[in-house]
């Protein structure tokens, strides 16, 4: 009689499994009509994967920013190539106070206080540039000019620390190209100006891929659109993308430096 | 008692025959499981079962490839890529120099923002297009801190530069004591004599503890199979750079090793149109990256994590003319624009 409750406990625990919850039938059916979704399910979206918008090629130039004329500068006039004494070479060389510019009028002089021709320009040799004691030295020397003033930036590039160099780092094996000063500044203008931008594109987000411009393109073809978190994902990115759309944004005005004489 | 034995033994009998219910349930079961294992194994249908060779299943680790294992695999890589986007590269492995340790220079005060640093690495190297993956990141910061929790890099501006915020790239900073290779278990990623710290993309499992362990956000993974435009591709490749990946391999940044090995300016810095970027050796004391390093004053990025990057981030300090017309602000932590 002693050992009847166990009895009965150890048949109680046998016939628990017998009483399984409806849920317990249910999980089978499920897991497999997912299966079964995931086999031959229909191909809801292929994962519309943008190119990238296209960048311009000639944004991605390596080109210096001016073209300089070359030494001595040189313009083509008439299908010839001239230099500046071609010309001037007719005219007597001016030692005159400056006066009102009759020829070169497109050039406007914006260059701090420097504000004569002849600072820079030899008045006999317009073929050469002169320097503070009438030293003159050709227009590819034109960076110890520039160095008569800008002794800081000067020094920062013969170190390399301003400016620009291309082609090779090592000397032995290629050119290496240090850009002059005239080469990225205007000697009459030397303010750089804003850049362009490129299309603006977003950085790299791992949760992005997919995100499109072209969802109503859908030629399922393959690998992507079989996965429902990739859907998920696309579903959602392309929410937020609406709901802040739907949110008007207050339009920010942009300015950027304009040179010195617009303040 | 003897009775419930019995009782026992024939519920026993009647359990082991197979009854109408047993055999409807056990063969449901069955099919069941054949399903599910189907769609399981589903996956495998889209194998190209050529990209999965005997040749390529045993390729050895990079640094144990002898050169004849190693003409055999770019033998083998080449014809893959002709196979996929009609262009026969040239891909070729280039070892490190002696004597030669890269580093990289960067003018805060110069960097516009402009963005083309970016895309001429994508174009260099091969990333892919869609989804995109880009190793350079500008971040637009304002001005007077260098709180890169601040930093966007999604600014969109019809110009730039913005004149309250100037802009600082980040990318991978090759770093002298790089946690991405300690953290990489089967030693796919690793640090070269030059200080390029590289990937070999047939040897990584895609397990992004590298990705994790970056603080500098500098590894990319390929979640997808990487797209580029047959037109686009560079055939100028580096078995250890830019030659095209697959889907589940990391990424990054590598100087542009297949252009800088060959003496080369990385791309990044070939296009920068403001001249922010400074490559070169660094064990040369005469480079221009050494002189920056000896005259001006430099900083790395998050320098308490202790990674040693090799690339530093440069400023004039007092410059006298600087390329906005405001001001910079004077700020207890010393202005840089």
């Amino acid at each position: 009689m002693g050992e009847t409750p166990k009895h009965r406990d150890e048949h109680d625990q046998r016939s628990v499994p017998a009483q399984r919850s409806w849920a317990a039938y249910c999980i089978g059916p499920v897991f497999f009509a997912l299966a079964a979704w995931f086999l031959w399910g229909p191909a809801i979206v292929e994962l519309p994967i943008e190119s990238t918008p296209k960048v311009n090629a000639a944004q991605l130039t390596t080109a210096p920013r001016r073209e300089i004329l070359g030494n001595p500068p040189t313009i083509e006039i008439g299908g010839f190539k001239r230099t500046c004494m071609d010309c001037h070479q007719m005219f007597p060389p001016r030692d005159d106070p400056p006066v009102a510019l009759a020829q070169h009028k497109h050039i406007v002089l914006n260059h701090g206080i420097n504000k004569q021709c002849r600072n820079c320009h030899d008045s006999k040799d317009r073929n050469l540039l002169v320097l503070r004691g009438g030293e003159t030295i050709t227009y590819d020397q034109v960076e110890t000019l520039c160095a008569k003033c800008h002794g800081p930036t000067f020094r920062d590039w013969e170190h390399g620390a301003h400016g620009r160099t291309n082609g090779y780092w090592d000397a032995s094996r290629g050119t290496v190209r240090r850009l002059r000063c005239t080469e990225c500044h205007d000697p009459h203008n030397p303010r750089v100006p804003a850049m362009d931008p490129l299309a603006p594109l977003p950085g790299p987000h791992t949760l992005r891929m997919g995100e499109s411009h072209a969802e109503g393109e859908s030629g399922a073809s393959h690998a992507e659109h079989r996965d429902p978190l990739r859907r998920a994902i696309h579903k959602y990115i392309a929410d937020e993308r609406k709901r802040a759309e739907s949110k008007p944004e207050k339009s920010e005005k942009v300015e950027y430096y304009k040179g010195e004489d617009s303040e | 008692m003897k009775s419930v034995a019995d009782q026992s033994n024939s519920t026993g009998e009647g359990r082991d025959r197979l009854s109408r219910r047993s055999f409807l349930r056990g063969s449901l079961g069955a099919a069941g499981g054949a399903a599910a294992l189907a769609a399981a194994l589903s996956p495998l249908r889209m194998l190209d079962t050529e990209d999965y060779t005997v040749e390529k299943f045993l390729q050895k680790h990079y640094k144990e490839m002898s050169p004849g294992d190693m003409d055999s695999v770019l033998d083998r890589i080449r014809g893959e890529v002709e196979k996929r986007y009609a262009i026969r590269p040239e891909l070729r492995d280039i070892k490190a120099q002696d004597g030669v340790e890269f580093v990289y220079a960067l003018h805060l005060g110069r960097c516009i923002g402009c963005r083309r640093c970016v895309h001429a690495c994508v174009q260099e190297n091969n990333q892919s297009r869609s989804p995109e993956i880009q190793y350079i990141r500008v971040l637009e910061m304002p001005k007077g801190s260098i709180d890169v929790e601040q930093g966007r890099h999604d600014y969109d501006r019809p110009t730039v530069p913005d004149p309250d915020h100037y802009y600082m790239p980040v990318q991978c900073h090759q770093c002298a004591n790089p946690p991405c290779v300690k953290v990489c278990p089967i030693e796919a990623t690793w640090q070269e004599q030059d200080g390029i710290v590289v990937i070999d993309y047939d040897w990584c499992i895609g397990c992004r503890y590298c990705e994790a362990a970056c603080p500098y956000w500098a590894r990319r993974f390929n979640f997808t199979e990487p797209k580029i435009a047959r037109e686009e591709l560079n055939p100028n490749m580096a078995y250890l750079s830019n030659r095209p990946r697959k889907q589940g391999v990391m990424e990054k940044c590598h100087f542009c090793l297949q252009r800088t090995r060959a003496g080369q300016m990385p791309a990044c810095l070939e296009v920068c149109p403001v001249g922010a970027r400074k490559f070169g050796n660094i064990l040369d004391p005469e480079s221009e990256v050494s002189q920056i390093l000896k005259n001006k004053h430099v900083f790395v990025l998050k320098q308490e994590v202790g990674t040693l990057p090799r690339f530093f981030y440069y400023f004039d300090e007092d410059y006298p003319r600087n390329t906005f017309n405001k001001p910079l602000p004077v700020l207890p932590g010393g202005s840089h624009g």
